[in-house]
């Protein structure tokens, strides 16, 4: 289980998180949504440090992190513990396909060479990519990166997934295969992820749970279907009626 | 041949006793390089990381070293230095000041002129590689350092060899001002060869045609590497 609390960040003078606090369950999808600036992503970022926030508790299972007097072994603990999915892949551009994959397992969890290959390759075979385990990000397409990226975090075991908007760089034509992939690992696997999106259908046809945030705040939280079709708010209705015609 | 006015024949000869001074000449070039890419990764390194105090020196050290002729450097390690060492020594003369070689304030020189050029190389490359990349090994797991040495410098590299092999040539043509502090390379054997013959022309184009046979080795060297490093690009490169 991830539990944040109370997590407060600023950007200069501008605060950006005003005391986010939320659940979420071992082996359930969060969906996260909300307009652009709201926060969403810089609560991604703080989970795992990238950008740490300032205040506020991070809990993992049996870790639980006072951010503020965060020594390094809390966050390197953290990161080893949950992997992150990214907008722009960020795949590792001197690596191959297959290598990306297995360069956390050798590095980071130090498994052996002949196990780490069959883990990478299980899951390169998982996104559908098996034939191009020899391919480098520069002679992949945006879509094919990004289930790398996916395969890449999966492959690591982490308690949770963070997705940071992983579809927002790709092509419209691209987006669906890699909502299946995540689809595939929510409903087959089971994985923990917190995912942080546009994607409206993807959050009412996976989501367990839906976050809308606004301005820094969570503004309502619930079932896809409370969140989506019937939300309590007016500034989730406002969201979601840009939505409604399209996605929904 | 008397009246020709490039003796062939003598130019050869000339030519012969130059690749004498070759080793010499590299040996500068090389240790220089050498010394001053450890010099160089170290101020981009506490330039970078924003290390108290040391980084700054490290900025002031790269402003001054590239501002500054390296003939200047050279005097200053060579005139200076000596200074230096009888102001520690408490005024006494010692007979080890002089055992110095001179070969040896060559090479920190040309150390000090390369590494301000390539704490430079080494700042634009690392920053050339896109931030992500060091993200997404974070994210992983990694630490910084392996993330650094794994997935930040692979790509950095492709970038600073064009850069350090530009930087290595100048720097087999810089060596030729050691002479200027009594060292014999190259160029300083050339000098002294032409001070007795007094075959200039001959001399300096056998000693043109060394420098560009040694550039254009150094050069193809480089380029091979950097074919290398880039293998992932594809056929970017």
């Amino acid at each position: 289980m991830l539990a944040l609390k109370d997590i407060y960040k600023s950007f200069g003078t501008h605060e950006v998180l005003k005391g986010i606090s939320c659940t979420i369950p071992t082996g359930s999808v969060t969906v996260i949504i909300g307009p652009s600036g709201s926060g969403k992503t810089t609560l991604l970022r703080g989970i795992n440090f990238l950008e740490p926030a300032d205040k506020g508790t991070i809990i993992l299972d049996d870790l639980k992190v006072n951010v503020e007097k965060a020594v390094s072994e809390e966050i390197h603990r953290l990161r080893q513990e949950t992997a992150m999915v990214f907008q722009s892949y960020n795949l590792f551009a001197n690596k191959t396909a297959l290598e990306n994959i297995t360069e956390g397992l050798l590095i980071v969890k130090k498994m052996d060479k002949r196990q780490a290959l069959e883990k990478a390759r299980y899951y390169l075979n998982k996104v559908g990519l098996a034939d191009r385990e020899k391919a480098y990000p520069s002679q992949l397409s945006g879509g094919q990166q990004q289930r790398i990226g996916i395969a890449r975090a999966l492959a690591l075991d982490p308690k949770v997934v963070l997705f940071d908007e992983p579809t927002s760089a790709l092509d419209p034509e691209l987006v669906g295969e890699v909502l299946d992939t995540m689809k595939k690992a929510a409903e087959e696997e089971h994985r923990t992820m917190l995912v942080v999106t546009h994607e409206m259908a993807f959050a009412r046809d996976v989501a367990d749970h839906v976050i809308f945030m606004e301005g820094g705040y969570i503004v309502e939280e619930g079932s896809p279907k409370e969140v989506l079709y019937s939300p309590r708010e007016q500034r989730t209705k406002q969201f979601l009626a840009r939505f409604r015609s399209t996605a929904l | 041949m008397e009246d020709s006015i490039v003796d062939l024949t003598y130019a050869l000869e000339a030519f012969r006793y130059l690749l004498g001074f070759v080793p010499v000449t590299l040996a500068l070039a090389v240790g220089s390089m050498f010394l001053g890419s450890l010099l160089g990764l170290a101020v981009m390194f506490v330039r970078w990381r924003n290390v108290p105090i040391l980084g700054k020196l490290g900025t002031g050290y790269v402003v001054i070293g590239r501002a500054l002729p390296t003939l200047i450097i050279l005097y200053v390690v060579f005139f200076a230095f000596p200074v230096f060492l009888l102001y520690v020594n408490d005024g006494q003369v010692s007979e080890r000041f002089n055992a110095i070689p001179p070969f040896l304030f060559a090479l920190v020189g040309l150390t000090l002129h390369s590494g301000a050029y390539l704490a430079e190389v080494f700042r634009t490359a690392v920053q050339s590689v896109n931030k992500g990349q060091m993200e997404a090994a974070l994210a992983c797991g990694m630490t910084w350092s392996q993330g650094f040495r794994r997935i930040v410098l692979p790509q950095a590299a492709v970038l600073a060899v064009p850069l350090m092999g530009n930087q290595f040539l100048s720097l087999i043509k810089n060596t030729s001002i050691a002479f200027m502090i009594t060292v014999l390379e190259m160029f300083g054997a050339a000098n002294y060869l032409s001070s007795i013959s007094e075959r200039y022309i001959e001399i300096y184009l056998a000693l043109a045609a060394l420098y560009w046979l040694v550039g254009m080795f150094f050069e193809t060297l480089f380029r091979k590497l950097e074919v290398r490093l880039a293998v992932y690009k594809g056929s970017k490169v």
